[in-house]
Parts: C-alpha cells; sequence; structure tokens
C-alpha cells in the first residue's frame, strides 16, 4: 500500500508537466522512437530522455532498445485509471487539512 | 505562553469512503469558526498553508456563488494548477465547490465544505468530496441546457400568443 501510493505521488509529479501529458497523449495513439518524439515535441533529444525517463519512472511509460533506436510505449500503468486518481485526490485532501490543521496552530498566539 | 507539548494532540481526520465515488473527512480543528473560516478563504492566508509547503500562487479566489478560484503550486518536480467554481457560499459555516486538477482535465470533484462551532473554541469540519467523469458532467450540462431551452421555448410561445 505504502509502495502503491508513493508511486502515485511520482505519477502525479510525472503529469505535472505539459509536454509529458503531450508525451502520454501521442504514445496513446502509437508507439514512438525517442527521436521521434524529439522531433514532434521540438526539443533535445537530452530533454526529451529527461521526460520519458520520469514518465518511465512513474510506471506511466516503457522502453525498449531494438536495434539501435530506443522505442517508446504507453507502460503498465494509466492516468485515467480513475482509481488511481481517487486515491492521489484522497491523499492531497488529507494533508491539505492537516496543513491547515497546523497553520490554525501555528498562527493562534496572533489571535 | 504554552507550548507545542502542553497543548492537546491536534485530533486526527476520520476518513470514510460511503460509495466508491465519495469520500467523506471530519475532523476537529483547535480553532474557532471564524478563524477557519477564514483561513479557508481569505487568499493571503490561503497561500500559507495549502501548497504542501511549496510556492502557491493565488491566482484568483473569488468566495461567492459562481465564483472561480485557481491555485498554481510550484513544486520541485513540476507546476500544478488547480482550479474550480463556488457553488453555494454561506459564511462561515458552508461552501460547495468544484474541484479541478489541469493533469485530469474533465474529472470534476464536487467539494462539500460545512464547519460546525463546537461551543469550546473548537470546529468541527466534514468535507465530502463526490467524483463526477467528464461524460457525467456533460450529461448535466446537457439537461440543464433542455430545460433551459424549454422554457424559452415557452417564454416564446406566450410572446407569440399575445402578438397574435
Amino acid at each position: 500500500m505504502v509502495q502503491y501510493s508513493r508511486k502515485l505521488d511520482t505519477a502525479f509529479g510525472a503529469l505535472s508537466d505539459p509536454t509529458r501529458r503531450g508525451i502520454l497523449e501521442r504514445l496513446g495513439r502509437s508507439d514512438a522512437g525517442i527521436t521521434e518524439l524529439a522531433q514532434a515535441f521540438d526539443i533535445t533529444l537530452t530533454g526529451i530522455k529527461k521526460h520519458v525517463h520520469i514518465l518511465e519512472s512513474a510506471g506511466l511509460v516503457t522502453t525498449e532498445k531494438v536495434g539501435r533506436v530506443r522505442q517508446c510505449r504507453l507502460g503498465p500503468r494509466r492516468l485515467d485509471d480513475e482509481t488511481a486518481w481517487i486515491e492521489t485526490y484522497r491523499r492531497l485532501l488529507e494533508g491539505r487539512l492537516n496543513r491547515l490543521g497546523e497553520f490554525l496552530e501555528r498562527t493562534k498566539e496572533k489571535q | 505562553m504554552t507550548t507545542i507539548t502542553e497543548q492537546e494532540p491536534m485530533v486526527k481526520a476520520t476518513i470514510t469512503t460511503p460509495s466508491d465515488r465519495e469520500i467523506r473527512v471530519e475532523r476537529i480543528f483547535n480553532a474557532p469558526r471564524d478563524r477557519v473560516w477564514q483561513a479557508m478563504t481569505d487568499p493571503k492566508l490561503v497561500a500559507q498553508w495549502w501548497g504542501r509547503g511549496n510556492k502557491l500562487v493565488v491566482e484568483r479566489l473569488e468566495v461567492e456563488r459562481g465564483g472561480h478560484w485557481r491555485f498554481v503550486e510550484h513544486a520541485p518536480e513540476g507546476v500544478n494548477g488547480f482550479e474550480g467554481r463556488f457553488r453555494e457560499v454561506t459564511p462561515p459555516s458552508r461552501v460547495v465547490q468544484t474541484f479541478e486538477w489541469d493533469g485530469m482535465p474533465g474529472y470534476v470533484i464536487v467539494e462539500t465544505a460545512t464547519l460546525e462551532d463546537l461551543g469550546d473554541g473548537r470546529t468541527r469540519l466534514v468535507n465530502t468530496s463526490l467524483f463526477h467523469t467528464t461524460e457525467e458532467r456533460d450529461g448535466f450540462l446537457q439537461s440543464g441546457m433542455e430545460g433551459g431551452m424549454n422554457e424559452s421555448y415557452a417564454a416564446l410561445d406566450r410572446l407569440l400568443a399575445k402578438l397574435a
């Protein structure tokens, strides 16, 4: 469960970037090589590799070396997986209320 | 002067899931209701706690029926935008608002928060979050529009009858 939640956090971070969301959308249509993605998003190979690596760590993308080309496709984890989003949201909400409580304690003396 | 250790331990949140689309959180805050309300609705105060320790930009916070809110959190791993609209605002006891994260567009959560004055300087917050998918939301919009259109047609009928 802890592992599961940590993965969700990673996925949450991975999805906070518009380029990475774009990559997922692109891979949703068909698999693509690193070079192809770099061209599609008009960024450097190094830049796209970094994004793909973050998506891969989150389980959203898997890559495989085919000959000289690194091929990318959607990973085992799908973030249109609503259950995953509900779980992430639950954790956000819980954290939010804890921080509100801490804030109220912290600012108590000032009242 | 009290120190943290002398204070009562903070009451932990109770989380239940009445259905697979609903999350209910109940929590008691060691602060009067007006202060809790203020912390939730004053942009300057919201910026101090909402952002998970990250920088938070409160772009909009129009606490009124139909008002828009939008917060942008600058986390080390990226920027997260959150937004929604207020559906009901009854200070200092009840607020209903929608919640959407930029990363999951179309997944609208309706949050209903009620604040109860416990009379001893503490406040009970009950927050219910209801999940809607894009399809459901579009369904609502459609039915709402149909209702509106029927009303418009009825008004047109009356007008035409008068003109006849």
